[in-house]
């Protein structure tokens, strides 16, 4: 048989088939099509209009509020949620997760949906952030519907960009730190672009899972297809404490076909921020150091794992946040949520006057945090275009989650490592 | 014979979807509605070629170059539709569009090559089930096929109307049992 890539073997078991070619254009069968609550009110206009009665396989289905938090007045999402909550009654799907619980990318991995092997069709690209446990993001937007009335759909086959990861990352630096060089690198000449991208190397090892899920969930912004890290040990026991259905052991062969190599030193990589509007423009911290913020925000897919929750608390615990800043903090599931609390780190937040809010989107779409006009922001979200979160003349920065907490404490862009001393326990 | 035979509107790289086939601000208006197609086929690479929608006739092709109609929201699609568009063939384009642009009927081939292999104003054929696109000198371009559930979804004229027959003929498949 010819030699495959990781993707080329998830997708030719989705099809039935030993063997794909790259390029193909396949059926497949996936074995969840994920979904969150925005675009239901176009899902049910289009399952009217094709007169649609039942859900084909409920079993696959994995529907997610994760944009909206709550039932709150003067939207027309608490009717959203009324609605689903029927809907999948109805139709029996259990595997429904209603606001509060996290976002779809969590849902899919600490539940075991997303495990090594699997195919699973999403609204989003970001999603590819269950690269980390081995299963395949295929975005499919608003054509999510099709999964409530049709087990198939097509996909075209990537190519295969493999990205070595060697070194460690240095202190103060962080995952997000990497995925912003990689853009900035890469995002202009079309190097990534559809490709599924596979990371591997012996500096993957030196990730936490939670940094493997931050540089995979920003990794669209280049025009990647979807993306893989190599699966090691730590990946595996992550996996097999709740995998919730068979895992298929795929990795590339050595001679199977790709389109280009690059790699990458971690030690090399320094803290980083992108100004707005562009995603590829990220610059060294210093280069826009100083420049007073209005907000800060820790949360959405790109950074609202348990270890980045900790990188926040590591620059907050014993420095409060300047008086004229606002920092909100985002864990990205309940059980982050539990976790951060049993380590004491809700209590950090708390110390240092920020507000944590629900799991959820939240402030990455400027469902709460909305900007006025002339104001800045900086943080870990996903975008930085003109209006994502409110005033069209307000900025966003965005930066990891050291940087962003520190930049709160200072008032200020600023370095993590360049902040004075924390306050020392009961110093006044 | 390939299932499709028209003219060509040639374009080159790097042509925005959003911001060069049509305007964006028609998407911005447009936000949970259904497309408004006679202004979309009226706006139709108006600011590329002024006399597209004068002269664009039903089942004409349009040929893009590399990184063709990045930044695609449905309503690109929706107006290449409107305007009696056949079929799309670019040197490259997301996967995205070609989903998008299926899900409306309209067939997007990406086919590294076609560019510098058809000339503006040609009629050639193009066949998305046997992969294959034909000048009229006989000279050939082949790309994947599409596959079963795609040409499905092509004839059919859209995802939308594919479904509506399917989910028919299953109830009433069930009315005889």
């Amino acid at each position: 048989m010819p030699a495959q890539t990781t993707v080329q073997k998830i997708i030719a078991r989705a099809a039935g088939r030993p063997h794909v070619d790259v390029g193909a254009y396949v059926d497949v069968r996936p074995d969840y099509v994920c979904f969150q609550e925005l675009y239901w009110p176009i899902h049910k206009a289009n399952l009217a209009r094709i007169g649609a009665t039942r859900v084909v396989a409920p079993d696959r289905i994995v529907m997610v509020i994760d944009h909206t938090t709550a039932r709150a007045m003067g939207s027309i999402h608490h009717e959203t949620h009324h609605d689903l909550e029927r809907f999948t009654r109805e139709h029996g799907i259990r595997n429904f997760f209603k606001a509060g619980t996290g976002l779809r990318h969590l849902v899919l991995t600490e539940n075991g949906f997303a495990r090594p092997g699997t195919l699973i069709f999403s609204d989003e690209g970001n999603i590819a952030s269950i690269g980390a446990v081995g299963a395949l993001n295929i975005p499919i937007s608003t054509e999510v519907f099709v999964g409530l009335v049709r087990d198939t759909n097509w996909v075209q086959v990537p190519e295969t960009v493999r990205i070595r990861l060697d070194g460690q990352l240095p202190r103060g630096s962080t995952a997000r730190d990497l995925i912003q060089r990689i853009l900035a690198d890469m995002t202009r000449s079309g190097a990534l672009l559809q490709a599924c991208v596979e990371f591997h190397g012996p500096g993957t090892g030196g990730l936490t899972l939670d940094d493997r899920q931050t540089v995979l969930a920003s990794l669209f912004h280049s025009g990647a297809y979807t993306g893989l890290m190599e699966m090691d040990d730590r990946a595996w026991t992550y996996v097999r404490e709740r995998a919730a259905g068979p895992v298929f052991d795929d990795r590339s062969d050595p001679d199977a076909e790709i389109r280009s190599e690059f790699a990458y030193d971690l030690s090399g990589i320094e803290p980083m921020v992108t100004p707005p509007p562009e995603m590829d423009a990220a610059v060294p911290v210093s280069e826009v150091a100083g420049r007073r913020i209005d907000q800060a925000t820790i949360g959405s897919c790109a950074n609202n794992r348990l270890d980045d929750m900790r990188a926040a608390a590591w620059v907050l615990r014993g420095r409060r946040v300047a008086p004229h800043v606002a920092l909100y903090v985002t864990p990205g599931s309940r059980s982050i949520y539990a976790e951060a609390a049993k380590e004491g780190l809700l209590t950090v937040f708390a110390e240092a006057g920020a507000t944590v809010l629900a799991p959820g989107c939240t402030t990455c779409w400027g469902y709460q945090g909305v900007l006025s006009a002339g104001e800045r922001l900086i943080s870990t979200q996903q975008f930085n275009y003109h209006g994502r979160n409110g005033s069209r003349e307000a900025e966003v920065y965005l930066a990891g989650p050291a940087v962003v907490a520190a930049s709160a404490v200072a008032g200020e862009i600023c370095n993590p490592l360049s902040l004075d001393a924390p306050v020392s326990e009961g110093a006044a | 014979m390939p299932e499709i035979r028209g003219k060509v509107w040639k374009f080159g790289d790097h042509i925005s979807g959003d911001d060069g086939i049509i305007d964006f601000e028609i998407v911005r208006a447009g936000f949970g509605k259904e497309p408004d197609e006679a202004a979309l086929r009226a706006m139709c690479f108006r600011r590329l070629r002024p006399e597209f929608a004068a002269n664009v006739r039903d089942g004409d092709i349009v040929v893009g170059g590399r990184n063709f109609a990045h930044h695609n929201h449905i309503e690109v699609s929706a107006a290449l539709k409107a305007s009696g568009i056949a079929a799309v063939i670019a040197d490259s384009c997301d996967s995205g569009f070609i989903r998008r642009a299926l899900n409306f009927g309209l067939p997007v081939i990406s086919c590294r090559g076609i560019t510098a292999f058809v000339e503006d104003n040609e009629v050639i054929g193009v066949d998305p089930a046997e992969g294959i696109i034909a000048r009229h000198d006989g000279e050939q371009l082949t790309f994947p096929p599409f596959s079963t559930r795609m040409l499905d979804i092509w004839r059919a004229g859209g995802i939308v109307p594919l479904l509506r027959e399917e989910l028919k003929m299953e109830v009433s498949d069930a009315d005889h049992r």
